[in-house]
C-alpha cells in the first residue's frame, strides 16, 4: 500500500519511486533465477550426460570441491547473462531489452532447458522398453493377474470386518477435522488477515506449519503415529486426521479467499466489526464449498486408510499387506475386489451429495 | 457543511492515478450527482469519502470532523454513519431480506448479540418500517437472491437506511437495471433525500436522470473536476467535453 500521506512529496514522485523499487526487485530476483537456470543445465550437462551417459560410469565421481566450482561457474555466467538483460529470467519479471538477441537468446535457452530435463529424465528414470515387453515378465505377470482375477471368499468376514474398521477410520478422521480446520482456516485466508503486521504474521506462520504438515505425506504421519501411540486404527485415524487438517485448511481458506468482495464491503461499509463483517458477508458464502469440500476429502480418507493400513494403521490395508506377503494372490484379489467396490461406492455417493447441496 | 474533501489524492498500488488533488464542499441536504466515464475516478471517490479505500494524501472532513486518519472504533462509528449502496447491491444472497435489512444496524450492535442473532424487537420493527419505505415489506421472508434486480437495490436501500444515515453514498445505483427500474429506484433516493434531509451523493451515468434528481452536478476525467454547477446547465459542449467528442447523448425515459 502506498499510504504515504507526506504532502511535500508529490504524487508523481511516489509513482517513480515505486516503478523503481519494483524495477530493482526483479532484476534481483533475475540474477538468482538465472544463475539457478545455468547452474540447473551444468550439473545436468555433466553429471546425467556427459558421465553417464556418455562415458556410462557406474558409480559417479562426487565431490562437494566439483559442485562447488561448477556453481561459482554459474554464478559468474548466470550474473552476466542477467547484466546484458537479455536472458530468460529477464523476460519472466518483464526487464529485458526488446530487441532480436533477447528473442534468440530466450527461445534457445528455454528450448535448452526443456531438452536436458526430459533426456535427463530418461536416463535417471532408467527407462527400458525392454524390461516392459520381456517375455519372463509377462508370464509373471499373467499369473498374478489370473490369481486376482478368482478371488478367494474363504476370508470374506473377516475382510469384510476390517473393510469396516477402514471406512470408520476414514469417518470419524473427517469429523473431529471439521471444527478445528474451520477455525484455522479463517486464520489462513489472505483476505481476512493482510489488514495488519500481527495478523500477517499469525497467517504466515500458520500458512508455514500447515505446509510442513501436509508436505509429509499420511504415510508416514501412520508410521510416526504407529511408533507414538501403537500400531492399530487408532494410528491410521490419527494419521488421517492430521492430514486432512492440514490440506482442508487450504482449500478452506481458498474458498475465503475466493468470496466475492462486494458483500464484505457492503458490511464494512456500515460500520461493523472485523468478527461481524466474517459472519454476516464471508460465512454465508462458504458454506456449501466448505460442505462439499469435507464430503469429497471423506471420499479420499477412506482411499487413503486402505494405504494407511499397508503400514499398520489398521483396516483393510494392514489384511492385504498380510496376505501379500504370504503370496496368497487368490485372498489378496478378494481383498483388493471389495476396496475396489468400497471405493467406487463411496466416490458416487459423495458425488451426489455434493451435487444434491450445490 | 456535511462534507469537505480538501486536495483529495489517490495513488493505486499499481501506479494508477485515480484521483488528482480534488477539492468538493457538500452541504447539508444537497442532491449531488457525480458523473463522468468509467475510470473516471467516480467509485474511488466515494471509496475514499467512507474509508473502504485509504486516500493516498489531502484530508476528508465529516460533519466538521477529519476523518482521514481515524482508526479502530472511531472509524466504524464514522462509517456507521455514512449509508452505502453499490451497483451490484452486495445483498447476502443465501439470507432472508430481513435479515439483509438488519445487517445495516450492525455496526451499532454488540458483537455477540449479532451473531447469535438476538436483535430486539425495536430493530425487528425498523427493518420493517423501513422494507415498508422502499415497498416491498411483503418479501421480508423471502431468500435475498430470489428478488429482480430492482428489489434487491430497494433492499439494500433499506439496509442503509437502518444506519439512520446523515450522508448516503451510492455508486452507480441503478448501472444494472433496467430504465424503468431504475427511474423507480431513484424515486426512492429522491423521497430518502426530500423526506428525510439526508445528503445524498450519488455516481450517475444517464443525464436523463442527473436533470431530474440531482440539484448539483460534478463531473470527473481522469480523475479531475472539470464541470461543477447546475444539472440543467449541461449542454451539447459540455456534454462532448465530458464524455468525449465520439458520445451522444441516449435519451431514457
Amino acid at each position: 500500500m502506498t499510504n504515504k500521506t507526506d504532502n511535500n512529496q508529490s504524487p508523481i514522485d511516489i509513482i517513480r519511486q515505486n516503478q523503481r523499487l519494483e524495477e530493482r526487485v526483479n532484476f534481483i530476483k533475475a540474477i538468482f533465477l538465472d544463475i539457478f537456470f545455468v547452474f540447473y543445465s551444468i550439473l545436468l550437462l555433466q553429471r546425467a550426460i556427459y558421465y553417464k551417459f556418455i562415458l556410462d560410469l557406474r558409480d559417479i565421481p562426487f565431490s562437494w570441491e566439483g559442485i562447488i566450482i561448477l556453481f561459482v561457474i554459474s554464478v559468474f555466467i548466470g550474473a552476466s547473462w542477467t547484466f546484458t538483460k537479455t536472458s530468460l529470467s529477464c523476460k519472466l519479471f518483464g526487464i529485458a531489452k526488446d530487441n532480436k538477441v533477447t528473442k534468440w537468446s530466450v527461445e534457445i535457452s528455454g528450448w535448452f532447458l526443456f531438452n536436458i530435463t526430459f533426456i535427463a529424465g530418461w536416463i535417471i528414470t532408467k527407462l527400458s522398453i525392454v524390461d516392459l515387453f520381456s517375455s519372463e515378465g509377462i508370464k509373471g505377470a499373467e499369473r498374478l493377474f489370473g490369481a486376482l482375477f478368482k478371488p478367494e471368499f474363504g476370508i470374506f468376514d473377516d475382510a469384510l470386518f476390517a473393510m469396516i474398521e477402514t471406512i470408520y477410520i476414514a469417518l470419524l478422521a473427517t469429523l473431529i477435522s471439521i471444527p478445528i480446520t474451520l477455525f484455522i482456516s479463517f486464520f489462513t485466508a489472505r483476505n481476512l488477515m493482510k489488514g495488519n503486521k500481527t495478523t500477517f504474521i499469525i497467517y504466515y506462520v500458520l500458512r508455514l506449519i500447515l505446509n510442513f504438515v501436509r508436505s509429509i505425506e499420511p504415510l508416514i504421519w501412520a508410521i510416526i503415529f504407529s511408533v507414538w501411540v501403537g500400531i492399530g486404527p487408532f494410528a491410521g485415524m490419527i494419521a488421517l486426521l492430521v492430514h486432512t487438517i492440514a490440506s482442508n485448511a487450504k482449500l478452506y481458506s481458498e474458498a475465503i479467499e475466493s468470496i466475492e468482495q462486494g458483500p464484505v464491503e457492503a458490511i464494512s461499509a456500515t460500520g461493523a466489526n472485523k468478527i461481524q463483517v466474517v459472519w454476516y458477508a464471508v460465512v454465508p458464502q462458504i458454506i456449501l464449498p466448505f460442505l462439499s469440500f469435507t464430503i469429497y476429502r471423506w471420499d479420499i480418507n477412506v482411499r487413503m486408510a486402505t494405504i494407511i493400513g499397508l503400514v499398520g494403521g489398521g483396516g483393510i490395508g494392514t489384511m492385504l499387506m498380510q496376505y501379500q506377503g504370504l503370496a496368497m494372490w487368490h485372498e489378496v484379489g478378494l481383498i483388493v475386489l471389495m476396496i475396489a467396490i468400497v471405493v467406487w461406492v463411496m466416490d458416487y455417493i459423495s458425488a451426489k451429495i455434493r451435487e444434491a447441496i450445490y | 457543511m456535511i462534507l469537505k474533501v480538501k486536495n483529495l489524492h489517490k495513488i493505486y498500488k499499481n501506479g494508477m492515478h485515480a484521483l488528482k488533488g480534488l477539492n468538493i464542499e457538500v452541504q447539508k441536504g444537497e442532491f449531488l450527482v457525480i458523473i463522468g466515464l468509467s475510470g473516471s475516478g467516480k467509485s474511488t471517490l466515494l471509496r475514499c469519502i467512507n474509508r473502504l479505500i485509504e486516500p493516498t494524501a489531502g484530508t476528508v472532513e465529516f460533519m466538521g470532523k477529519d476523518i482521514t486518519h481515524v482508526k479502530g472504533e472511531e472509524l466504524r462509528k464514522v462509517k456507521a454513519q455514512i449509508g452505502m449502496i453499490f451497483q451490484h447491491f452486495n445483498l447476502i444472497n443465501r439470507h432472508s431480506v430481513l435479515k439483509n435489512v438488519i445487517s445495516g444496524k450492525l455496526g451499532q450492535l454488540k458483537t455477540l448479540n449479532s451473531i447469535l442473532g438476538n436483535f430486539t424487537d425495536d430493530i425487528y420493527e425498523e427493518a420493517y418500517r423501513n422494507l415498508e419505505i422502499v415497498g416491498i415489506k411483503e418479501k421480508a421472508k423471502e431468500r435475498a437472491d430470489t428478488l429482480s434486480g430492482g428489489e434487491q437495490q430497494r433492499v439494500a436501500i433499506a439496509r442503509s437506511l437502518m444506519q439512520n444515515p446523515k450522508l448516503l453514498l451510492a455508486d452507480e445505483p441503478v448501472a444494472s437495471l433496467d430504465p424503468a427500474t431504475s427511474n423507480s429506484v431513484m424515486k426512492f433516493f429522491e423521497k430518502v433525500n426530500k423526506e428525510f434531509g439526508t445528503t445524498v451523493i450519488c455516481n450517475l451515468h444517464f443525464l436523463s436522470l442527473v436533470r431530474k434528481y440531482a440539484t448539483r452536478v460534478i463531473a470527473l476525467k481522469s480523475g479531475e473536476i472539470i464541470y461543477e454547477g447546475e444539472p440543467s446547465e449541461i449542454d451539447e459542449k459540455w456534454f462532448k467535453t465530458i464524455y468525449g467528442e465520439e458520445a451522444e447523448e441516449v435519451e431514457i425515459r
